[in-house]
């Protein structure tokens, strides 16, 4: 007992060991948002903003069509509201730093580093995140004296917040390989534009994906997009039943595990770029 | 053993050939046509521990190259490369750990945060022993005179204190090796002998590894005793600057000022250089006359209130290298390596 316990322990310790750049990327990433306070303060205002015309949109539409698809008014005001909390974590792109750093070459001095990129650009998004979920705190706090929104059960809670977790990483990935396109061609915003703008059409951030027609309806069920913001949100308003939650996240994992290797295999492209004819 | 050792080291871009005009940049689109450039043709160094060397050539010699090789970044097209014991390319991280880097016109400080913090994110990033960190940053922060602004956001510091940041941001880890590029460029003299003041310091009492590259040949001349010289990619010269100096800077000056004016100033074995008001200045060849002669040769023929001797700057000598080329009988460029 006492050997595996020491070894046990020497695992921990070397797993500490290679974790701690990245815990403290993240805590630096996390300090430097903090301070830009003028920015956080704009940025509570304007979503108190938004949550309260998103109110008055669904129900000024739903005046005119009651209750589409059966999804009741204050269920399409909860998803409005929680759609754009998400925004708040998943609009955060660490990955844009690569695209900079490229641009500066300065992607050359970190390639010094004894640290595996990707990683880096990772938790330094982490750290970014982590102080915007924080700002969230407040401003849903605001946001609930303006409108209604329906807090699900426990296990509902649960499931969501694991089916986001997963979601954040593709999109993460989604931004990681739109980034490291600037290894090959240094202006890429306007491509990332449009699929950003995809994304949160397709994916379901500004209306349910229940709402697109036949056909076109199930192929953004089928985009990956949709595992970013439509699934975490259909498990929330409780469209999903827990009988489904299995089979959605699975969908969700094996997009995951394919941006996962498009990724690795991407990167690992870029850098061989980089290092055979010089970036 | 020596800590740096290349042999025959080569690299050789490739870029695709554009044909000019908008008809030729379409066929760019379907055929290639590449054209190979050599940034470094057969480099052979060896440098032993604790060795101070100025990496010197001018703009695209191959110097900045040669230095992304050595760090692992870029790999060679062909020959061999080793740094404390690892092949760069192939084991890049752990090679990091050997190496610290400064670039004069980069800093690798977090912009937005006060000093100390970038330093407790590469003491993270190496796993530097709490004790060590603290042993360094004290002592650095004393040689480097950073105390006034460990507390201040990058983005505030002037270039001098940057610089110095950078400087302790590099070394915090210990490394055995350090490149340094061009690293007062743009500083005012005070700074740069500050600079200059640390790297020399830290040689001596870590027995840390420099190679530096620079412009400012002031840097080398004050810091290294050993020159490599590089052109088109190819090393021109290795050896003591001592050397070349000896050997190319053979001429001297006479500066000599008359307490009487003379119209007119002739001395035989020196020709005039130049002439302002009765500060005159001679130049002469130290191998045909001594400056022992010379000196008595004016004060015979004229009365004199003082005169100096200067020497030829480095950055005159390595000039004339470039434009003729180095050739010595004497010495084999590149120098053998030692075994």
């Amino acid at each position: 007992m006492t050997t595996s316990g020491s070894t046990g322990a020497s695992i921990r310790v070397r797993v500490g060991h290679y974790l701690e750049p990245y815990v403290e990327f993240a805590r630096k990433a996390f300090a430097r948002e903090a301070t830009y306070r003028v920015e956080v303060f704009t940025n509570v205002g304007s979503l108190i903003l938004r949550v309260y015309l998103l109110r008055s949109l669904w129900t000024a539409l739903y005046s005119q069509n009651a209750a589409p698809l059966n999804i009741p008014l204050h269920a399409m005001i909860t998803y409005a509201t929680v759609a754009l909390l998400m925004s708040l974590i998943l609009e955060i792109d660490g990955t844009r730093a690569i695209r900079e750093r490229i641009r500066e070459g300065s992607i050359a001095t970190d390639l010094m580093k004894p640290i595996v990129l990707p990683f880096y650009f990772f938790s330094d998004g982490f750290g970014q995140t982590v102080f915007h979920a924080m700002m969230i705190v407040p401003s849903l706090a605001l946001a609930l004296l303006l409108v209604h929104v329906d807090v699900p059960s426990f296990p509902v809670c649960v499931a969501f917040a694991l089916s986001f977790t997963i979601g954040y990483l593709v999109n993460f990935l989604l931004n990681f390989l739109m980034n490291t396109v600037a290894f090959w061609t240094l202006e890429t915003f306007a491509v990332q534009l449009m699929i950003r703008w995809a994304s949160d059409l397709l994916g379901g951030q500004l209306i349910p994906l229940d709402f697109f027609p036949g056909f076109f309806g199930q192929l953004v069920e089928g985009l990956p997009f949709a595992a970013i913001y439509s699934t975490p949100l259909r498990i929330y308003i409780g469209e999903l039943p827990p009988s489904a939650w299995l089979g959605a996240m699975s969908v969700q994992v094996m997009w995951l595990a394919l941006f996962g290797a498009f990724a690795t295999a991407i990167w690992r492209l870029a850098e061989r770029r980089v290092v055979v004819q010089g970036g | 053993m020596p800590i740096i050792e290349t042999r025959d080291l080569r690299k050789v871009f490739r870029s695709v050939k554009r044909a000019p005009g908008p008809i030729g940049a379409l066929r760019t689109l379907f055929s290639r046509e590449y054209v190979e450039r050599a940034a470094v043709e057969g480099v052979t160094m060896s440098l032993e521990a604790g060795e101070l060397v100025g990496y010197i050539g001018p703009n695209g010699a191959g110097k900045s190259t040669t230095i992304k090789m050595l760090t692992g970044i870029l790999v060679p097209t062909s020959g061999m490369i080793e740094v404390a014991g690892l092949v760069p390319y192939a084991d890049r991280r752990r090679n990091a750990r050997n190496i610290g880097v400064v670039f004069g016109q980069r800093s690798q400080l977090y912009w937005d945060l006060p000093l100390i913090e970038s330093f407790e994110l590469l003491r993270a990033i190496y796993s530097v022993a709490p004790d060590r960190y603290r042993q360094n940053l004290a002592e650095f922060t004393e040689l480097l005179e950073m105390s006034d602004f460990l507390t201040t956001p990058v983005r505030q510091l002037s270039l001098g204190q940057r610089m110095r940041g950078d400087f302790a941001a590099a070394m915090l880890h210990d490394p055995r090796i350090v490149y340094l590029d061009e690293p007062t460029i743009g500083l005012d003299v005070l700074a740069k002998e500050a600079i200059r003041t640390f790297i020399a310091r830290v040689n001596e009492q870590r027995g840390t590894t420099f190679i530096l590259t620079t412009h400012d040949l002031a840097d080398v001349e004050r810091l290294c005793r050993r020159i490599v010289l590089i052109d088109k990619g190819t090393l021109i010269y290795d050896g003591e600057i001592e050397r070349i100096k000896e050997q190319y800077g053979t001429h001297r000056t006479l500066v000599v000022e008359f307490s009487e004016h003379y119209p007119e100033i002739a001395v035989e074995g020196a020709e005039l250089e130049s002439r302002t008001g009765d500060l005159v200045r001679l130049r002469f060849d130290r191998k045909t006359i001594s400056a022992d002669q010379l000196i008595r040769r004016v004060t015979e023929s004229y009365c004199v209130s003082d005169v100096s001797i200067e020497e030829p700057e480095l950055e005159s000598i390595i000039r004339r290298i470039y434009v003729e080329g180095y050739a010595d009988p004497g010495v084999k460029a590149p120098a053998p390596a030692l075994t």
